[in-house]
């Protein structure tokens, strides 16, 4: 049985690390040790329960093993702080108020679009609405919105310019050619597409653009009609 | 916090107190039959063994074997029940030549299954 608990607490480390190595977007609303312990009670108490001849015994230990490290990630995660981070990560800000965080953003394995369709999910549409917004340790968006994020989108952006590449389908949208958008961008300073990190345009014509590495600009395009 | 590290040091104890005294009693089990399987493997070997011989090897390893299937998998035990009846049956009719490799097959288990279900780096991977 000392085998069962040194075999349980292999596997379990081994979880732990792979399920952390493998990011926040594997995990969804646990942290990553009880993500694994999750995983693995279930077939340790099925595997004695259904095989009479494996010992009822080989169960339980491995269960208590299983509990015990539990307790053990509990107490750290509870009284060490440099082992939460280890254990269950740190969350991150992926957009400030200098717009989003092109860094941060690749480090969680996340592009503009799985942000922007996370923000969207708790409620803001628009990425200007939006002082900050992070991603926690256990795989869930928080973000802080703007004092007046209502008046902030009253007409539902889409991405144009995501990481240096135009949206087709969102072009065709808004009734303009792609020559349009790169004398808007010309004038606005930015003479490489592959710079941008993020264009959104609403049904109002204003739009939300940033350069890698620089801060977001809001403005509007001054369109006549109201196209969505 | 308190409550936490009672529960650790409780599992703790239990694992490895449930960890020591199946170690201790595995091996004293298979130490004991080997010893007195050694003792009919001798008779046997000097054509001496009798029908009371075997039958009470067997009744040992019946009363053994019911603790012994709390710690060890069952599919083990069944392995030794098998070839320790088929030794005890050719003893029972005195045939000696055969019933010996059954006995150095039964051995060997006592030997290699405590090794096997034991602490070590081996049976950890």
């Amino acid at each position: 049985m000392g085998l069962i608990f040194i075999r349980t607490v292999i596997i379990f480390i081994t979880l732990l690390i792979v399920m952390r190595l493998m990011g926040k977007r594997q995990i969804g609303e646990m942290q990553p040790y009880e993500l694994v312990v999750t995983l693995i009670i279930s077939e340790l108490a099925g595997i004695p329960m259904a095989d009479p001849s494996t010992p009822l015994l080989y169960g339980v230990m491995a269960i208590l093993a299983v509990f015990l490290l539990h307790q053990i990630v509990c107490l750290l995660d509870l009284n060490f702080k440099p082992a939460k981070a280890i254990v269950s990560g740190v969350p991150s800000v992926l957009l400030n108020k200098n717009g989003i965080d092109d860094a941060e953003l690749k480090k969680n394995s996340l592009d503009v679009s799985d942000l922007i369709e996370s923000l969207r999910t708790e409620g803001y549409f628009s990425l200007d609405a939006v002082d900050y917004a992070l991603y926690e340790a256990e795989g869930t968006f928080s973000a802080l919105p703007k004092p007046n994020y209502e008046q902030l989108q009253n007409s539902l952006p889409v991405i144009l310019v995501n990481e240096g590449k135009f949206d087709e389908k969102n072009l065709a949208l808004t009734k303009r050619d792609r020559q349009y958008y790169l004398d808007v961008l010309k004038k606005q300073g930015c003479n490489k597409l592959k710079r941008i990190l993020v264009m959104t345009v609403d049904g109002n014509g204003k739009v939300y653009l940033q350069e890698k590495g620089t801060k977001y600009k809001v403005f509007d395009l001054n369109w006549e009609e109201t196209l969505w | 916090m308190v409550k936490t590290l009672v529960s650790i040091a409780i599992t703790l104890g239990l694992i490895i107190g449930a960890s020591c005294f199946e170690i201790y009693y595995v091996k004293s089990t298979f130490d004991l039959l080997t010893q007195v399987l050694l003792t009919l493997h001798d008779k046997t070997e000097a054509q001496t063994a009798t029908f009371e011989d075997g039958t009470a090897v067997r009744q040992l390893w019946e009363e053994k074997k019911e603790t012994l299937q709390i710690w060890l998998p069952h599919t083990a035990i069944q392995e030794v029940d098998y070839q320790l009846y088929e030794a005890v049956g050719f003893i029972c009719v005195r045939d000696y030549k055969n019933a010996l490799p059954k006995l150095e097959v039964v051995l060997g288990m006592c030997e290699n299954i405590p090794q096997a279900y034991s602490l070590g780096i081996e049976n950890i991977f």
